[in-house]
């Protein structure tokens, strides 16, 4: 049954290029085929939009915007003006703002390294002094900790030099 | 130039854009014009590739639906179904809003299927005719031709049951 469908033959070619025989197939076939009939409609919409945008293109493509000239003469010049610069400027003019802002970012980066770090350990030092056991001293202060000997250590120290003497 | 911008480009400011590029183009490779065909012949091929190459760029509406047609769309369509008649003698405020609808098709093609469909179908030209000014073969032509109207005819049928069914 696919095969005697009329889909094909709307597809193949323009609507207004069919024959008077394919057109008389495809009219027999639509009177009994619901699914075609629809397609046929389409088909012909489709048809007739497409030769309304073509008609609205000519008649818009006559109308030419007077200043059109003018503009694509001045582009023309500006193309070439840009075209007669050095290899290196033209690339600079490319890349310049790129490559101006990378450099800008970097020299923030290098100033946030060099100076931030010597001025923020010193304001957390004053805050630990302050207030020993504040909460900035226990959590800045973490390493602290590490370096403490613990009771047994410390008593062993001691007691080791008692029995070294003994 | 400015008719073939026209073919691909509905809006005047799009249109000029894109004849204003193929002229710089045109001017650019001047030197590369070997005079062996017509100079038209080779600038229309200029105007078209540029066109294709602007269109396949621009984003593709992925389907028709009936939420994206105007009320005069609407009107439009059900008009043409109850009355069945397709002529062609219509008033101009007719044919606009027949060539915004055929734009909303087109939208949904790929940039080559919609060369095709309105070069073929909506300028009466030849398959060779279209093979020359893109430089596809023919049967590449061909096949673009039967893709873009079998796309229009099911994306139009897919609204007119959607139509049917509200």
């Amino acid at each position: 049954m696919r095969d005697n469908h009329i889909t094909d033959l709307l597809d193949n070619s323009p609507l207004r290029t069919l024959t008077e025989g394919e057109l008389l197939t495809i009219r027999a076939h639509v009177e009994t085929c619901i699914a075609c009939r629809r397609s046929y409609e389409a088909a012909q919409i489709s048809a007739l939009l497409i030769e309304k945008r073509a008609d609205e293109a000519a008649e818009k493509s006559l109308n030419v915007n007077p200043f059109f000239q003018t503009r694509v003469l001045a582009a023309w010049r500006e193309q070439q003006t840009v075209n007669s610069l050095p290899a290196f400027r033209r690339l600079w003019n490319a890349t310049g703002a790129l490559v101006a802002s990378m450099a800008a970012t970097t020299a923030a980066l290098a100033v946030l390294t060099f100076v931030a770090p010597s001025t923020e350990p010193a304001a957390n030092q004053q805050t630990a002094t302050l207030v020993p056991y504040s909460a900035e001293a226990v959590v800045l202060d973490q390493n602290q900790g590490d370096n403490q000997m613990t009771d047994d250590q410390v008593f062993s120290a001691i007691y080791a030099d008692e029995d070294e003497g003994k | 130039m400015f008719r073939v911008a026209h073919r691909f480009f509905r809006e005047r400011s799009l249109a000029e854009e894109a004849a204003q590029e193929a002229f710089l183009k045109a001017f650019a490779q001047l030197k590369s014009f070997e005079g062996r065909g017509s100079m038209e012949g080779w600038l229309t091929r200029i105007a078209t590739n540029t066109c294709l190459n602007i269109l396949r760029a621009t984003k593709r509406r992925p389907e028709l639906v009936l939420a994206d047609l105007s009320e005069n769309e609407n009107e439009w369509l059900e008009k043409k179904l109850s009355d069945g008649s397709m002529d062609q003698h219509h008033n101009i405020e007719d044919r606009v809003i027949a060539a915004n609808l055929a734009e909303r098709v087109l939208e949904t093609l790929p940039a080559e299927d919609r060369l095709a469909l309105t070069l073929i179908d909506g300028e009466d030209a030849s398959v060779s005719e279209v093979s020359k000014v893109t430089g596809w073969s023919e049967s590449k032509v061909k096949i673009r031709a039967f893709r873009a109207r079998k796309k229009a005819r099911e994306a139009l049928e897919k609204l007119l049951n959607l139509k049917d069914r509200t």
